[in-house]
């Protein structure tokens, strides 16, 4: 009774981290821990339960799908699909959602307003905009084109994003291992998504102990601490890295790194829903070509 | 004569620099014992500790398990049967998930998948975190933390359970269950060894105290002997147990009768207590 009360007080305290970063993130900008705040989402989604295999293979396809066939109509209804899926099915509130899809948002407009306008020394255009230098133009077809390209571009990476707020990392390196990566990676994989959380663990501890002691009190401080903390840190993780190996010898490693994985039932109904949104998706970009 | 389940004969070992930090220990470990292992830090508890495990190979001498000397060849054996939980949960804990983790040392055992799982899900539910399963690990407090490293060793089901150092950062809440763990894995005949630095917690659970200074083994016995050896306590920089400073203060001011029956708990104390004083 103990133990499941402090455990769900746990979790309500993590949750509670977790919306704090987020809005927290309003104010920075994604600067930091936005990785950690996903990690927390793909744990707490309800979709966790659903085979990983299919989360990821159904992603990547509707990805394919939306690049693929080029139709504004299939991007649209892909990231209306997997916005439908994150927030009402997976449980994730609609804030969060759009705070994580803040950062891609961002790429994408910056990165399509240089397609959809261009810069010349003569008024060119449907449309322009004299700078004092020169002017800025476009076109409705260019707009149109820009508007495209956003749709598409979004609607793929919803898909992924659909993908990594359901999905545990540890999960998808278990698909990526049946999926026949080279070993290597996949233990690489598995070790450095361990390794993150101690690793800044590790600093966020350093920088604190740092800061108690005027460690950051100026620019020029703040730097040779940086520095300080920064070579700290390695001689730790190497520290660490010794303790690790000998805590997995005395389990019995001997040179492969192997998990125990949860297999994940994978219900006909998924399969079938998921076979026709792809094969609506295929129609619908025939259809409307 | 028993035959000790791990025998240790003459065992040097060297770090890098040089300085032994085993200077030749000898000592008979045997079938269901509850030892405690005390000294001051750096007096080579742990490294005899990684010793016994043979994550360490010593320099010189020799460790038998169940009779059999250990070699290269059967280290594998040794590993399997001799469990360490080590002091830091973050130390130790390697996989993602709760459940991956305590499969780890099975898995390395070279198990069948459904033995795995059996194990997994029996020594989750021994340890009461079976709820955990699915959990990561970076969202797990200190004490959850413990209880799964001790769910590590339990899978493997190591004859030998070696806790190094187990009540250090742990609240009072969980040094209790984590004691309540070790009566429980006692009465199943476990054998456990138990670095610590907690003198009460040693005097009133164990059978048997070694005492390690300086990389030498400088006494070993009953707890009650050990504490009672002025000599050792400071030469080990050891405290007396207060329970033991209660009993002999009220025995020395005639407040009860001297029955060599020491009380280990303040439980014990009041048996003690009720028992001389009911016909008085």
């Amino acid at each position: 009774m103990e133990n499941s009360l402090g455990k769900s007080i746990n979790f309500i305290r993590t949750s509670e981290k977790a919306e704090h970063q987020v809005t927290h993130h309003h104010k920075i900008g994604h600067k930091h821990g936005e990785g950690s705040a996903i990690d927390f989402y793909a744990y707490a989604s309800k979709l966790r339960c659903w085979n990983p295999t299919f989360k990821v293979v159904f992603s990547f396809l509707t990805l394919l799908l939306c690049i693929g066939l080029n139709n504004p109509f299939v991007s649209i209804a892909v990231i209306i699909g997997m916005a439908y899926l994150t927030v009402l099915k997976g449980g994730l509130s609609l804030a969060a959602y759009i705070s994580v899809l803040m950062i891609p948002i961002t790429f994408i407009i910056m990165g399509t307003i240089a397609i959809g306008v261009d810069f010349s020394s003569q008024p060119i255009g449907q449309f322009n905009l004299f700078l004092g230098f020169g002017y800025l133009f476009t076109s409705v077809d260019k707009l149109q084109e820009m508007a495209f390209l956003m749709l598409k571009v979004f609607g793929a990476i919803s898909a992924m994003i659909m993908m990594t707020l359901s999905t545990p990392s540890s999960e998808i390196i278990g698909v990526l291992r049946k999926a026949h990566v080279p070993k290597l990676i996949i233990e690489l994989m598995n070790l450095i998504y361990r390794y993150i959380f101690i690793l800044m663990d590790v600093f966020n501890n350093m920088r604190n102990s740092a800061d108690s002691r005027q460690g950051y009190c100026d620019f020029k401080t703040s730097c040779t601490t940086f520095g300080s903390v920064a070579s700290n840190l390695l001689v730790v993780s190497l520290k660490k890295a010794n303790a690790y190996y000998t805590a997995m010898e005395a389990r019995g490693y001997e040179g492969d790194l192997i998990f125990l994985e949860d297999e994940k039932k994978m219900p006909m109904r998924h399969l079938v829903i998921g076979a026709a949104f792809i094969i609506f998706l295929i129609i619908l970009g025939i259809m409307t070509h | 004569m028993r035959e000790p389940i791990l025998k240790v004969n003459n065992l040097h070992y060297s770090y890098g620099n040089g300085n032994p930090a085993l200077d030749g220990i000898s000592v008979d470990i045997y079938k269901g014992e509850k030892i405690a292992v005390i000294g001051s830090n750096g007096s080579g508890k742990s490294t005899f500790f990684l010793n016994a495990n043979g994550v360490l190979k010593a320099d010189h001498g020799e460790i038998s398990y169940q009779g059999t000397v250990i070699n290269k060849k059967n280290l594998r054996e040794l590993r399997k049967n001799i469990g360490i939980v080590f002091q830091e949960a973050d130390n130790q804990i390697i996989a993602s998930t709760v459940m991956a983790e305590v499969g780890f040392g099975p898995m390395n055992l070279k198990l069948p998948k459904e033995e795995v799982i059996e194990r997994v899900e029996e020594a989750l539910s021994y340890m009461n975190i079976l709820d955990f399963k699915d959990r990561p690990p970076h969202y797990l407090s200190g004490g959850e933390k413990k209880r799964v490293t001790i769910a590590d060793v339990i899978a493997m089901k190591s004859e030998v359970i070696i806790f190094d150092e187990p009540t250090a950062a742990l609240d009072p809440l969980n040094a209790q269950m984590l004691e309540e763990v070790l009566v429980k894995l006692g009465e199943e005949g476990k054998t456990m060894l138990i670095s610590t630095h907690d003198v009460d917690f040693a005097y009133r659970w164990a059978e048997r105290a070694i005492v390690f200074d300086q990389g030498k083994i400088i006494a070993d016995g009953t707890p009650l002997d050990i504490f009672k050896n002025t000599g050792i306590l400071e030469q080990a920089n050891l405290k007396r147990p207060a329970m033991l400073d209660v009993y002999e203060m009220l025995v020395e001011k005639k407040m009860v009768a001297d029955t060599k029956d020491y009380p280990t708990s303040p439980q014990d104390l009041k048996v003690l207590l009720e028992k001389q004083f009911k016909f008085a």
